[in-house]
Parts: structure tokens; C-alpha cells; sequence
């Protein structure tokens, strides 16, 4: 916010200079590698309090991603699973990787505590975006949209990040138009 | 022009004026080192313009709440300021422009500093819908361009007419200002020396005044004024339909173009009066601007604003004739209810002080008509506001009338906007010369004619 | 930006939350965490509402309530509609219940007296504390409470038993009065149960059954049902028998402005003419025949024939159903006006009828101020050691007089166990906070027959350290050594539940689980109360006109109870101090009523402050010239003037307390109310009234809140072929777009483009019936609630900015208290029409305000650049703009926000957006179960919350819905519909009056 009105405040010197702004709205973010970089130093604030591998679990064990994410079906928010849901299976699997990143799993569950995981995808708080809209099975059954086309291949993803895509809207368009789908403003901004 | 070989009927006599190179000397002697008078003019223009960047950059930071602008009255002094500015801007290319395809010579003494002035003007109208803009870092929404959200500005809204109007009208308008000043340029840079010769030297464009440089300028001067000749009609008749588009009563009405685009001239031509005065004297241009010049423009006044105060009184007539409650009842309230100031100094200061320009003395008197294009001036001001504040606070629903009054905050932007616009106006009459040099010498008595080409060209 | 350090505990503790605060919200500088569920709680999804029943704790009434939560935090209160008394509505106050749970001045914890101030000590040491006092205190024991019908006043009574000490009920706003009559009468000590949709001729001396007084939620829901057109054209009578219209008043279709005082000669009058005419006056037979008519009217300032004429139609036209005084009407006399009353409803065939006397199930003390008035006596002579308080507020609702600050002052230890410090608490020695009505435990049995659970619908707000009082008073008891039964209160709860023994079988714990889900559990009634017979007068009631205090030529001072704070409890909440007062539309502060014709002998105008005198004290206050009062009437509300009550609060308004005295009526020990007359004399300061009317209060001669008479319903006009459009088109203007749209249409005719598919698009619609509309707000607080408006505060306000996306426009059209006749104010709710041609589109120069294929006039907050053409253009005013960011309130208060809409950043316009959340949210349900959305389904904030039912949301594409049927009605119009061809999505019908409207178009 303040940053905005700093920049507007530039743009009394220089008005005309506002179509420099042009594609902010289309800017990727700043990439995970990037902050890490600057944070070379410091613990990356970004880094996931657990080395959750996508890729074993989605990927070589094949697990839904629903199973965890339990409420994107339902919900317009896809769900975090609770601690229960990893101890659930890391009472028995020791993981054979990395186990001490397993015991950190148990000892949230001991402490019942909540994992703090860091947020990777989120659209601006203006925008509406219903998960189960969007998983909802078509006419074939199939999820309208698999979870990989916004998310990426999560499934070999051994550090998740955001690919690919900039939540931006125009990316959001983007697919709407290809799938001719409603393209109504007041069905994601209300 | 240049191949007229006597002076043009109707042209102005310049009795005082001995030879062209006493035009040269006198015009080229204002640019040269500023007096005290001006350093304290300039001081003064400068301070303004610190209150209006102030007031803005602290309205951006704390937000648009710092006007006094509220939910009935979603406009006011900003847009009224706008619309004074672009009617200020017009009579700047009316008095080149059109004047000029009509041959009435008697504008060549002033259309320099009209056309200044008009530049000036849009550049601080331009500036009045940002500042007004509850959100102005997004502003540039208004601009179509091609983006990947596929979203465009809203043709069909008169705000975006707008962009378009203003754009379009500083575009030709400043082009056209530097290209009749670029003959006079070169004469600054004949007579300059140092860094001003280098300054002159590049933005003259290496004129040196052979025929077929006069006559590729006159081709080109002549397209311009043509094509600007639309624009002083069009750009104010847009600016009337941000009103007359709306449903607003009191705004809703189909002789606001016309209206709108005499006031401007009105205004226009007032403020061109007021700011020749000073100049004038303070420039000692007494030989160039003459009597017959103020009485030519003083006429100009009297014809605009007896067509103001002709709409006024269609406005008044057709509220009552129409019989609907909320268009009597606004009109009404314009003259009877709490802004009645506003209302009655508008119809005093546009309809009846001017009454008094029939007189050939007051048209004469530098002095009286001074008086009355200050009195024009704030009059239009106040008719900008009559027509918005008044007519948004007693709309359609009685519950939701409201009252508005600027804040510190829009009176420092408002009067600053002073500063800014006569900050670039003491620095042009520093830096260009502020009467056309090449034009007044084509209506001096053909004799010297001659020896004058030469001198210009030497 | 909401983004701080609690808000993140808070949401450990509750989970994930996919939704944030504001629409600038950072995405990349800040790292968000996501914290789920430890253990998945069964019921809650992340995104998806979770609802809760409980009950309503902001006044005795005891409403049920739905309370929507989102990830663990409420957001949202609505009716619960299984509940008699609420039906599903709910007014403002109740609405205001969460910003008292996210009040930024809760304690944070129990405070321990530290000289001047307050330290903060841990539970442990207060309760140590509490129990020590309590132990060493012999027995001198004081609980001042709070009515509390169900477990935690037993509680309260059981506490007071096992300590030795005395319990006091007190409430500001009580019904003492009414309960001695019913008492004197019937031999009940009851407050009778009125059923209005069994009168037809309601007649109110005073009472303001609409705002306070007894069940205002469930009286607006009745009243709208038996006084609005029914579908067989007829409609019931509404009288109101006052000095001063309150906002109930003004929904009467005639005013009888009374003097003050005189109630019970009015009654008593109607009462022996109706005798007269035959009817069984039983054991008042003698006194009514003996009764001097004359006398009366004269004492009223009516005629006789005036009352005689009342008197007859009140029965010919009944059932009848007379009711009052009110809390506003207390006066020296106010048991014998109530027992007029009582015997008027009897005589006139009422009783068992309208007017129901069942025995509550459980006998509860009747709160009076007699009974603290001499617990003040004890207090001041130092007969109490320690001094309990919970649930009121007297340092604050007491006149000075009463001498409470300084008698409680005298207690050694004082302890509040106010949630926040209130004019009482900060007296105290011990501050023990309690948890919100949203996070304890309780139970309500308004009516016989009906009781409600209440239960915490989340987990206390971690900011604030707070413990229900009755857990503190059950450890208390038990450290004590007194066992009360139960370990926390909500074993006390159940166990008392158990013994109420509703279960009926022998699974109590199933019970229970559908008693918390649905709420509330209906039982038999047991006895009908028919019999109760009209016992013989008491000598000792009199029913003369009491005396007032003061100067004779002063005014009569009449302090009602306002229908936005009650007795003042409210106040700390800023939408209630911004909800605009129904009747003089003000906002924040107090003002005196006086009428015009008075004001202008003063040489008053409006804002004019004056210094308010009585015997008793004076105040300072601006004036509001109201026609609806009487000229020898002046009239304050409570509720301001708060000293320490909080920021929303304090120094707003003034106390009219502080101009009574403090007086107790024989024999019901209420609260004296109207006891005196003031002076006004002006100051000669003048102050700008912070409110959101900019007229006068006339209509200007335009369509916006039309009436029809009731002899004309039926007799449908074919005005609209008038229209001055019509004729324009007919010489080939405005061709286009024709005049005659349907509210259906959209889009119209020869304006079809882009995506508009009318086949199969809905079109959503509203129809408000302005025949049920009172006036009476609760829907502006539900809107306010549930789209994140924003409160700008009385410094923009009195700049005219204010930003309710909802307001209730009211014209007086006749309003005169000089004589008997009809009442007529309009109350038109004002909000987004959804016009089909909507002037504020085309001019939106981003295409942030357009049209949605479904209809609707969509506003997007993120596109729009804030150049406010959109709200010039709009003809209707309901376009709202944030001058600044308004949207920063003090932590907690943002907890409130609902997630599924988005929170308006600084510059931009907003407006009504239909709940377009709502609409969205069935949408997306009916798509994944494969159904299109039913009729009802989406309900708007504001319909839902209405308790007169006015409102009413759909699809009007779809013919069969009743939003369709409603606006086919013969009374429907649209605001300014011959000016403007706007085409709005909301229709209204027309109010129906019983004389001819002045102007029966305009």
C-alpha cells in the first residue's frame, strides 16, 4: 500500500511516465530462488518448517492429492491437512530418507502443535477463487482442471514452489478464454 | 504571410513603433537578464507551486478524504478548477487559430502570449483529474492499451473522451505554439549569446528564414491552425458532456457544448487581458499592445458573455419548462438556496459586469478592463462550481441532499495551481519571446519592409 | 495490513485460513504461514461456514441465534428460524453482538485495584483473592446482576444462598410496573405474552414494541403480519397513544398525542365507554361507571368523543390489543396506567385472546430499582463486606441521585465481572472479565414453552483472558466448600436441563446434541391461561395523572430508551453509534426532541445546543425540531454520554439520567422515568447534527415513497401509460430503450451484447413492501455485518460521508402532534436498485461499475480508480466512496470481517452488491450437485435479518418465484421510476393507509 502511493507519489514528477506500469499486474513473483538468494545469510523465512518431499509422496507413492488437501472438492479452499493426517501414516513409516524430518512431524503431533507451513500460492484477497469449482468433475469424470495445470508437477517436486505461473490475472483469463468459460469480472471480484 | 506586401486590412497601426529593428530590440530585450520584479513574481509563482505539489503529495499519502468532497458531491473543486483551466486554455488557439484563418490581424500583438497561456492551462488542467482520482497510481487505466487482462477503458464514458479531448487539444496545441514561435526563436538566437545562443540554437531547428522556409512555414502554419480550429470546439464541448452525459439534473441538458465552449472563449479571453496588462507595462510593450487591441479583445468578451448569460438564462427557462420537480427544484436552489453566493457571483461577474464593455470607454481603459476580466475570471471560476456543486447537492432523492465546502487541502491545490501555471509562464516570458516578432512586423507600414526582411534574416 | 502478531496466534490456534483482510494485501514481502487443524475438528472445512445455535445476549428478550463461523471465528449472527421468538430475524443490537465479542477495550485479563488505576493479576491470585473476601465476609454478601432467566440467575440465587448474601436483579429497562399490575389484576406475577397476529386493532399507549421494549424482534415480526395488507385486502389498525412518536409511533396509522402521563385516564375512559356499551368490566364494573369521562379527556387534552369514538372501534374493529406504557412512560403512576391498561384489554375481550398470562416455567424475580435502591441503603450503611456485579451497569444507568458510585464506593471489596470496564467496573477493587454471550455457556426460556441453548460458538478470543463468570462463581463456591452440583457452568447448565426434565426418554445425551445443534426445544405449555380472571381493584393503585417536577411552564421530559444502545450497553460498539438513530436519522450523538412550534418561541434552531435544566441536573445538548412530539413535551434518548465505557463511547452524547431523579414507583418499585420538567434555554453555541438526512422531510413531490389508501387497493390505476416518456418515444425519442421495462428484463431489448444470454441467466430482483417496512434498521447492521461496511466515524459524517450501502430513508408525510388524526411516515430502505439501465455504468470510464449477464450492477473494487462518476450519475444516492481507509479498525475488530467478500481499500466506490457472496456461494453448490438454485435459496443479508419480513430476494426471471408474484402486485412501483428510466431490479409496494395520501403518486 504505502509502496503504491510512494510510486504514485513519483508520478507527480513524471505522470506520464504510468505506462512504464503496464504489465505490472502480469509480473511473475519473485521467485523462491531469488529470495533465497538475498537471504543467503539469514534462516530463509521461506523455508518449509518440515522438507515435505512432493515427489515421494505424490510422485513415487502416488498418493491423491486430495487425500491431503482434503477440501478442495468441497470448499473454495483446498485444505491443509491437519497433523493428524501425516501422523496417520508416520505412526508406522519411519521414512527412509530423512527420518529426522519425519520425527519433526511426530514431535508437532506429541506437542500437538500446528505445523507452521509456509504459504506458497495466494491470489490477491480481492479475487474469489473456489477450488471445487474448478475440481469438479466434467461430464468424463475427470477434474475440470488437474491439479498440475495451475500447481505444476507438484508430483516431482521435491521442494514445492510456485512454476510457471504468476497468479496473475491475466493468467487466470488466459485459461477462461481458451475453455470458454464465463469471463465476467463479477465472478471472481465481489 | 510573408508574401503579403501591405499591411492587412483591418491590421492595427503601431504609430510608436519605428523600424523593425526596434521590434527586434524591444521584444528581445525582455528576455534578457530578469529584473527584481520578476525574481519576486517568479519567487511567488515558485512558492505556489510548493503548496500545490505539497497539498497533492499529502492527499496522495493520506487519501482523497483530505478534500471536502463527500457522497452527494462527488466533484467539486478539483473538477471545477479542471474545467476553468481547459476554458482557460481556449482562447489561446481561438486567438491564433481561428482568428488567424479569419484574417483578423489585430490578434498578432497578443497570440503569442495566448497561445502560452493555452499551453499552460492544459498543462495544469491535465493535472486536475489525477489529483481529483481517489486512486491516482492507477490512473493510467484510462489509457487504452493492449494488455493481457483484455481489458479496456470504457468508450463509452465522456471521462475517457476526455483523455482523448486534452491529449489531443495540448498535442496541436503545443505544437502549434512552438512552431509559430520558432522564426522568433531564431531571432533570440541572432541577438543571444553563451549558453542561451546554444538553447536557442537547438530548439529554433536552424531557421534562418529563406523563402522556402517562410513558405514551408506558412503551409504548415496554416494546416495546424486548420486543424486546430476543431479542437477549440470539440475539446470543450467534451468536457461539457462529462455533465450533459450524466443524468445529474442541471447537468443533463443539450446546450452545454455550445455554452460551454463561449464560456471558455469568455474566460479564455479574460484571462489573456489580464495577464497582457502586466505584461504590457511591465515589459514596456505599450507600442505593441495598443488600445485597439484591448478594445478588439474587450468585444470578444462582451459577444461571449452575452452568450454565457444567454445560456444561462435557456438553463433557467427550460428548468422551469420542463416541469420536472428535481430540474425546477435544482435551479431553484442554485439561486435561492445555500449557494446562492456562488450563484449570484456568477451571474454578476459573467452577465452584468460585462454589460459595461459597451461602453468605448471602458473597452479603452486598460485599467477598467483589467477590473472586469478579473471579475470574468473569478465569475467563470464560480460558474464551474454553480454547475457542479450545486447541482449534485439537490438531486433526485431529497434524503440524500448534501452540502460540500473545500478543504485546506483543495484551496492549497486550487490556488496553487497559480503557482504552477504562472511558474511556466514567467519562464517563457524569459525564454520565448512573449510578442510574435516576425508577425508584428508584417502590419508595420510597408517601407521598411525591406530593410526589415534582411534584418531578420541576417 | 491486518497482518499483525495476534492475528497470527490467532490463527494458530484456529487453523487455516485461506481468505485475508484486505484487498491490498501483500503477497510477496510478507511470508504467510498456513496453520492447520492439530486435529481435524470434525464439523469445521476450511472455506466452507460452520454454524452454531446459541442465544442472543444483548437484551432479555432472548432471541435465538445462528452464528456463522469461518475457520473458527464468528462472523456473522442471523436468526435462528426455528426459534418462536426470533423466527429467523434479528435486529440491529443483536447484529452488534460481535463487536462486542472483538471489542478493541475488552480486558485482557482480571485487573486487581492499584491506587488511581488497575494492575493486572493472573486468575489464579484473583480468584485466590475473590475467595478470600468472600470467605471472611460473614455472610455480607451483595450480587448485583443482571436478568437472567435460565441457569446462570439460578446459579446467581444459589451462589447468594450458600454465601449468605442477597441477590438484586437489576435492569435499567424494566418491566417492574407491568408485572405488578398483571400481579393486581390477574393475581400473576407474569409479563403477559401479546400475540399480535391474533389483533387487528393494536392500540400502544407508548409502549415501543418495535425498538425495546419486551421482544422487539418477535413484536416487529407480529405487527408486520397483522398490521400490513394481507392478501385479502384488509389490513389491521395500528393506534398510538403518546406524547411522543417513537419510531413505533410512527408505523401507527393514527396519534392520539396524549399529555404525559395520562395513559391510564385514556384506558380507563376507552374501558367505561366499552362497560358502557355492555361489556363485562367484572370487579371494575363499578369504577368504570363511576368513572368521569370528562375528567379524563380533559386530563389527556383529547374529547371526550374522541375517546368515546376509539373506544368503540377498538372493539368493533378487534380483536384488540392494547399495550404499555412503556419503559419511556414510567412515570409516579406507572402501575396503575399499566393496570388501566390491563383492565382496558380485559373489558375489551383481550385477555386470553391477544393478551396470554401463562405462568413462566420458572418463576423469576422481577428486576426493580427498588430493590437496589435499598441494597444502595445497605451499601451506604456499611452492611455490605463484599459486592458482586455482573451484567449491569448502574454507576452508568442510575441517576446520580441515587447515590449509587458512592454507597458502592463504601463497599472494602468490590467485584465487577464486566468483560470490559464500565462506569461500574472501574469503581470495583476486582475486575474479573467474563467471556462474550458467543463464548460461554447458557440457556434463555423467554415464553413458557420455549427454551434455548446457548453455547460458545468458538473458543474465547485468545486476546483477551476472560472466564465465564458462572465457571468463577461455581470454583469459587466449590474452594468454599459449598458444592453446587457441577464443576464448570456448563455442567450447570446440562445438569439443570436434565432436571427440567425435557428429554422426554432416556437418552438425555442425544437430547442434548439436538438441543445444542437445533438451539432451542419446545415443550407443552401445559395450562391454558383463559381462566385467569380480573381480580377486584386495589385501593392502594391509583390512576390520576401523576406530578411532575419542576417549573410548570417547563417541558415534560421524556427519556425513551433507544432503540440503537437500549439503556446504554450498546454504545461501545461503532456500528451501533453509527447506525443512524430510525426516527432523526442521527448518528454518534444525543440530541433533545422538541417541537418546532416550541423550538421557535425559544428562538431554537436546529444544532442550537442548549442547557437542559431540571431539579435534578442539567445537560448540554444540541436540539432536532421533531414534529412528533408535543409542544409541552421535550425528549432525550438514552444511551449516551458513557464516561468510561470505551472509545466508541465516551464523551458521546449525553446521560439524560443525570436529569432524573432517583425515584422508585409504588407499588411496582420501578424506575421512575417520567418525573419531571425541564428548561431549555440555549447556550448560544450551535453544533452540525452528524446525520445522514439531507433535507427536510418531504419527498420533494417525486416517486420515491408513494401510498395508496386502503379503499383504493384493488382499483388499479393504469398510470404508468402517463408516462411523460411515453409521449418522447412516441415522437421518436429514446427509442432504444423502451420506458415500460419489466423489473425481469435485462438485458432490455436491443441492448443484448457480449455474453447476455436472457434465456438462461437469471435475473435477480427484490421487492420491498413498504406496508411492512417499520423503519427499524436491523437490516443496515445485518449489511453492515456481512459485507464489511466499514464505520467512517462522526468527523466524516458530518462531512456528509457516510458509507451504509443500506439507509432507511423516512418522510414525514404527516406527522402533526397538535390533534388527533392519521400518522403517515414513508420508511423506504434505500440501496443499490440493480437498475437494468443503469445511469452509472456507461460513465465508469475503467468498466469498474457494469452489468453482470445475471443481472446484477456489479462494482469491482480492484479496477476502480475512484473518479466518482458512477455515484454523480446515480439517481438513487447509494453509491458510497472511501475517502480513506477506512477498513483499518483496532485489532480484534477485523476478526469480524467476512472472509468471502472483499475488504474496500482507500479510493474506491462501493455499493449494494445484492450479497452477491451469497448468490455465488449457491451457485457453486448447485453446480457440484448438478441442481440449478432453488427459489429461496439465496437469502441477502438484509432480508434475512428483517424481522416485518419486508423483504424479499430471487430470480424474478423465473415466474413461479415469489419475488416474480410479489412485484406483479397492483402496489408495486419503482423509486423515481417516471424521471428516470433506470429500469431497477427493486421494486416496491406501496405503503397502504387507511385515509386518503396527500399525494397518493409522489
Amino acid at each position: 500500500m504505502k509502496g503504491q502511493r510512494t510510486a504514485a507519489l513519483a508520478g507527480v514528477v513524471a505522470t506520464l511516465g504510468a505506462l512504464a506500469f503496464v504489465q505490472e499486474g502480469d509480473t511473475p513473483q519473485e521467485s523462491p530462488d531469488a529470495a533465497a538468494e538475498t537471504a543467503a545469510v539469514e534462516p530463509d523465512p521461506r523455508a518449509q518448517p518440515i522438507a515435505f518431499p512432493h515427489d515421494i509422496h505424490a510422485g513415487e507413492f502416488g498418493i491423491d492429492c486430495q487425500y491431503c488437501h482434503f477440501s478442495a472438492e468441497r470448499s473454495v479452499d483446498a485444505g491443509i491437512p491437519p497433523v493428524a493426517t501425516c501422523q496417520g501414516c508416520h505412526l508406522v513409516v519411519q521414512g527412509r530418507n530423512n527420518p529426522e524430518e519425519v520425527a519433526k512431524v511426530r514431535d508437532y503431533a506429541q506437542r500437538q502443535e500446528a505445523i507452521p507451513w509456509v504459504r506458497i500460492y495466494k491470489v490477491s484477497d480481492h479475487v474469489r477463487f473456489p477450488h471445487m469449482r474448478h475440481v469438479a468433475p466434467d461430464e468424463s469424470g475427470e477434474p475440470l482442471v488437474q491439479c498440475q495445470e495451475c500447481h505444476g508437477p507438484v508430483q516431482e517436486m521435491a521442494v514445492i514452489e510456485a512454476v510457471n505461473q504468476p497468479l496473475s490475472m491475466g493468467w487466470c483469463v488466459q485459461c477462461h478464454v481458451e475453455r470458454d468459460v464465463s469471463r465476467d469480472c463479477a465472478v471472481c471480484h465481489y | 504571410m510573408a508574401t503579403a506586401t501591405e499591411a492587412p486590412r483591418g491590421a492595427v497601426a503601431h504609430p510608436d513603433v519605428g523600424s523593425y529593428q526596434q521590434v527586434n530590440e524591444d521584444v528581445l530585450k525582455i528576455l534578457g537578464r530578469p529584473g527584481r520584479g520578476w525574481w519576486i513574481l517568479f519567487g511567488l509563482a515558485s512558492l505556489g507551486l510548493a503548496v500545490f505539489a505539497g497539498s497533492w503529495a499529502n492527499q496522495i499519502i493520506n487519501g482523497i478524504g483530505l478534500s471536502g468532497l463527500n457522497s452527494p458531491i462527488g466533484w467539486g473543486a478539483y473538477i471545477t478548477t479542471f474545467v476553468f483551466w481547459v476554458g482557460i486554455a481556449h482562447s489561446g488557439t481561438l486567438i491564433s487559430a481561428i482568428l488567424f484563418l479569419f484574417r483578423a490581424p489585430w490578434r498578432q500583438a497578443v497570440y503569442r502570449l495566448a497561445e502560452a497561456m493555452t499551453v499552460f492551462a492544459v498543462m495544469t488542467a491535465g493535472l486536475f483529474p489525477l489529483i481529483h482520482v481517489g486512486r491516482v497510481w492507477h490512473a493510467y487505466w484510462l489509457i487504452p492499451y493492449p494488455n493481457s487482462r483484455f481489458l479496456w477503458p470504457n468508450f463509452k464514458s465522456p471521462l475517457v473522451w476526455d483523455v482523448f479531448a486534452v491529449t489531443t487539444y495540448f498535442t496541436v496545441s503545443a505544437v502549434f505554439f512552438y512552431l509559430g514561435t520558432i522564426p522568433d526563436l531564431a531571432a533570440a538566437r541572432d541577438q543571444a549569446r553563451g549558453l542561451r545562443k546554444k538553447f536557442y540554437s537547438v530548439v529554433s531547428l536552424g531557421w534562418r528564414g529563406t523563402d522556402s522556409e517562410w513558405h514551408h512555414f506558412g503551409k504548415a502554419y496554416i494546416f495546424l491552425a486548420a486543424l486546430a480550429t476543431p479542437l477549440v470546439l470539440s475539446v470543450h464541448s467534451v468536457v461539457s458532456w462529462d455533465f450533459a452525459m450524466g443524468i445529474v439534473p442541471g447537468w443533463h441538458a443539450t446546450i452545454f457544448a455550445p455554452y460551454f465552449v463561449a464560456g471558455a472563449i469568455f474566460s479564455g479571453v479574460a484571462m489573456v487581458i489580464t495577464l497582457a496588462v502586466p505584461m504590457r507595462k511591465f515589459f514596456g510593450l505599450e507600442a505593441y499592445l495598443t488600445n485597439k487591441h484591448f478594445d478588439a479583445l474587450a468585444k470578444l468578451c462582451l459577444l461571449t458573455s452575452l452568450i454565457v448569460l444567454y445560456a444561462y438564462l435557456t438553463e433557467f427557462f427550460m428548468a422551469w419548462y420542463s416541469g420536472e420537480p428535481p430540474e425546477r427544484g435544482v435551479f431553484w436552489n442554485r439561486v435561492f438556496g445555500p449557494y446562492w453566493w456562488a450563484t449570484w457571483t456568477m451571474l454578476v461577474c459573467n452577465g452584468m459586469v460585462p454589460i459595461l464593455l459597451w461602453f468605448k470607454r471602458v473597452r479603452r481603459s486598460i485599467a477598467a478592463l483589467f477590473v472586469i476580466s478579473i471579475f470574468v475570471n473569478i465569475g467563470m471560476w464560480f460558474e464551474r462550481f454553480v454547475i457542479i456543486v450545486t447541482s449534485l447537492s439537490h438531486e433526485y432523492e431529497p434524503f440524500a441532499w448534501g452540502m460540500y465546502r473545500p478543504s485546506i487541502t483543495e484551496m492549497g491545490i486550487v490556488l496553487g495551481s497559480f503557482g504552477w501555471f504562472c511558474f511556466w509562464f514567467l519562464l517563457f516570458t524569459r525564454l520565448l519571446p512573449p510578442v510574435a516578432i516576425a508577425e508584428l512586423k508584417e502590419v508595420l507600414p510597408a517601407p521598411l519592409r525591406s530593410r526589415a526582411r534582411k534584418e531578420a534574416v541576417r | 495490513m491486518s497482518g499483525g502478531i495476534q492475528r497470527r496466534d490467532f490463527l494458530r490456534v484456529v487453523g487455516a485460513s485461506g481468505a485475508g483482510a484486505t484487498m491490498f494485501g501483500c503477497s510477496t514481502e510478507n511470508v504467510e504461514k498456513l496453520i492447520p487443524y492439530v486435529v481435524p475438528p470434525e464439523e469445521i472445512t476450511p472455506g466452507v461456514a460452520t454454524w452454531y445455535a446459541s442465544v442472543c445476549g444483548e437484551c432479555p428478550a432472548g432471541c435465538g441465534i445462528w452464528v456463522r463461523t469461518r475457520e473458527g471465528r464468528a462472523v456473522k449472527i442471523e436468526g435462528n428460524p426455528e426459534h418462536p421468538v426470533s423466527g429467523g430475524a434479528l435486529c440491529a443490537r443483536g447484529h452488534s453482538s460481535l463487536q462486542g465479542l472483538y471489542n478493541p477495550d475488552r480486558l485482557t485479563g482480571p485487573m486487581m485495584r492499584e491506587g488511581d488505576g488497575f494492575a493486572p493479576v493472573s486468575w489464579e491470585d484473583a480468584e485466590a483473592q475473590l475467595v478470600e473476601r468472600l470467605g471472611a465476609a460473614g455472610g455480607n454478601v451483595l450480587l448485583v446482576t443482571g436478568s437472567d432467566g435460565g441457569a446462570l440467575g439460578h446459579l446467581f440465587d444459589r451462589f447468594a444462598e450458600v454465601t449468605g448474601g442477597t441477590r438484586v436483579e437489576y435492569e435499567a429497562l424494566s418491566e417492574a410496573p407491568l408485572r405488578a399490575a398483571a400481579r393486581i389484576a390477574f393475581g400473576r406475577d407474569v409479563v403477559p405474552a401479546y400475540d399480535f397476529e391474533a389483533a387487528r386493532f393494536v392500540l400502544s399507549f407508548g409502549a415501543d414494541f418495535l425498538e425495546t421494549w419486551l421482544s422487539p424482534t418477535a413484536y416487529g415480526r407480529g405487527f408486520a403480519r397483522t398490521s400490513a395488507i394481507d392478501p385479502m385486502g384488509s389490513k389491521g389498525r395500528f393506534v398510538f397513544v403518546a406524547p411522543r412518536l417513537s419510531l413505533t409511533g410512527q408505523n401507527a396509522d393514527e396519534w392520539f398525542p396524549i399529555r404525559a402521563g395520562s395513559e391510564a385516564s385514556v384506558a380507563l375512559a376507552m374501558a367505561a365507554v366499552i362497560a358502557g356499551d355492555g361489556a363485562d368490566a367484572g370487579p371494575y364494573a363499578d369504577l368504570l361507571a363511576g368513572f368521569d369521562l370528562d375528567a379524563a379527556a380533559n386530563a389527556a387534552g383529547l374529547s371526550t368523543e374522541e375517546i368515546a369514538d376509539l373506544a368503540r372501534r377498538f372493539v368493533a374493529e378487534g380483536p384488540g390489543l392494547a399495550l404499555g406504557p412503556g419503559v419511556s412512560g414510567q412515570h409516579r403512576g406507572s402501575t396503575g396506567a399499566n393496570l388501566a391498561v390491563l383492565v382496558l384489554n380485559h373489558v375489551a375481550g383481550n385477555i386470553g385472546r391477544s393478551v396470554h398470562l401463562a405462568l413462566p416455567d420458572q418463576a423469576a424475580a422481577s428486576p426493580s430499582y427498588a430493590s437496589l435502591e435499598s441494597a444502595i441503603g445497605s451499601m451506604r450503611a456499611g452492611e455490605v463486606s463484599v459486592a458482586l456485579v455482573h451484567g449491569a451497569n448502574p454507576a452508568y444507568s442510575l441517576p446520580p441521585a441515587a447515590g449509587f458510585a458512592e454507597a458502592f464506593g463504601a463497599v472494602p471489596f468490590k467485584v465487577s465481572f464486566a468483560s470490559a470496564l464500565d462506569e461500574t467496573a472501574r469503581l470495583a477493587d476486582l475486575v474479573l472479565p467474563d467471556t462474550h454471550p458467543l463464548e460461554s455457556w447458557g440457556d434463555s426460556h423467554p415464553r413458557p414453552g420455549v427454551h434455548a441453548l446457548r453455547q460458545p460458538v468458538m473458543r474465547p478470543v485468545p486476546l483477551f483472558d476472560a472466564r465465564a463468570t458462572g465457571d468463577v462463581l461455581l470454583s469459587a463456591a466449590n474452594t468454599l466448600g459449598q458444592d453446587l452440583g457441577a464443576g464448570d457452568f456448563q455442567g450447570y447448565v446440562r445438569a439443570r436441563w436434565q432436571e427440567m426434565g425435557l428429554a422426554g426418554g432416556d437418552d438425555f445425551d442425544g437430547f442434548w446434541r439436538e438441543a445444542l445443534r437445533r438451539g432451542v426445544v419446545l415443550s407443552e405449555t401445559g395450562e391454558e391461561e383463559d381462566a385467569a380472571a380480573l381480580l377486584a381493584p386495589d385501593p392502594a393503585v391509583g390512576f390520576d395523572v401523576p406530578s411532575l417536577d419542576g417549573d410548570e411552564d417547563g417541558l415534560a421530559l421524556v427519556v425513551y430508551p433507544s432503540s440503537r444502545f437500549g439503556d446504554g450497553r450498546q454504545a461501545n460498539r461503532s456500528w451501533m453509534q453509527e447506525l443512524p438513530d430510525p426516527v432523526s436519522k442521527i448518528t454518534w450523538h444525543s440530541w433533545l426532541e422538541v417541537h418546532p412550534a416550541t423550538a421557535e418561541r425559544h428562538g431554537l434552531r436546529e444544532g442550537d445546543v442548549v442547557r437542559v435544566s431540571s431539579p435534578h441536573g442539567q445537560v448540554e445538548l444540541p436540539v432536532w425540531p421533531y414534529a412528533g412530539v408535543r409542544e409541552d413535551v421535550a425528549a432525550v434518548a438514552m444511551g449516551g454520554g458513557h464516561t468510561g465505557y470505551g472509545r466508541f463511547a465516551d464523551g458521546n452524547g449525553v446521560n439524560p439520567m443525570a436529569l432524573l431523579p432517583a425515584e422508585s414507583e409504588e407499588p411496582s418499585g420501578g424506575m421512575v422515568h417520567l418525573a419531571t420538567r425541564v428548561a431549555v434555554e440555549a447556550t448560544g453555541e450551535w453544533r452540525k447534527l452528524a446525520s445522514i438526512h439531507g433535507s427536510g422531510h418531504t419527498q420533494e413531490d417525486r416517486n420515491i415513497a408513494p401510498a395508496v389508501a386502503l379503499a383504493d387497493v384493488g382499483q388499479a390505476e393504469d398510470e404508468h401509460d402517463e408516462h411523460a416518456l411515453y409521449e418522447l418515444q412516441e415522437v421518436g425519442g429514446f427509442v432504444s430503450v423502451p420506458a415500460d421495462g419489466e423489473p425481469g428484463d435485462f438485458p432490455l431489448p436491443g441492448a443484448r451484447h457480449g455474453e447476455y444470454d436472457p434465456e438462461t441467466t437469471p435475473r435477480w430482483a427484490m421487492a420491498i413492501d413498504l406496508d411492512k417496512c417499520t423503519g427499524c434498521s436491523a437490516c443496515v447492521t445485518a449489511c453492515q455485518a456481512e459485507n464489511n461496511v466499514p464505520v467512517v466515524g462522526e468527523q466524516e459524517l458530518l462531512m456528509g460521508r457516510d458509507i451504509q450501502w443500506m439507509r432507511i430513508e423516512n418522510y414525514f408525510e404527516t406527522v402533526d402532534a397538535s390533534h388527533v388524526g392519521p400518522v403517515d411516515v414513508r420508511f423506504t430502505p434505500m440501496l443499490c436498485q440493480h437498475c437494468g439501465n443503469a445511469p452509472c455504468e456507461p460513465v465508469c470510464p475503467v468498466f469498474a461499475a457494469y452489468h453482470t449477464p445475471d443481472g446484477l450492477n456489479a462494482q469491482v473494487y480492484n479496477r476502480c480508480v475512484g473518479t466518482r462518476y458512477c455515484a454523480n450519475n446515480c439517481p438513487y444516492k447509494v453509491r458510497v466512496f472511501n475517502w480513506y481507509e477506512y477498513s483499518d479498525v483496532p485489532e480484534p475488530l477485523n476478526w469480524q470481517y467476512n472472509p468471502d467478500v472483499t475488504v474496500r481499500g482507500e479510493g474506491v466506490m462501493e455499493k449494494c452488491t445484492f450479497c452477491v457472496q451469497r448468490i455465488r456461494d449457491a451457485e457453486n453448490h448447485a453446480v457440484l450437485e448438478g441442481r440449478t438454485v432453488p427459489d429461496g435459496e439465496v437469502v441477502t443479508a438484509c432480508q434475512q435479518s428483517c424481522p416485518a419480513e419486508a423483504i424479499v430476494f430471487g430470480n424474478i426471471r423465473d415466474p413461479n418465484s415469489r419475488v416474480a408474484q410479489i412485484t406483479a402486485s397492483e402496489r408495486s412501483y419503482r423509486v423515481l421510476d417516471d424521471l428516470i428510466n433506470t429500469q431497477p431490479a427493486v421494486t416496491y409496494q406501496r405503503k397502504v393507509t387507511f385515509h386518503e395520501p396527500a399525494a397518493a403518486g409522489h
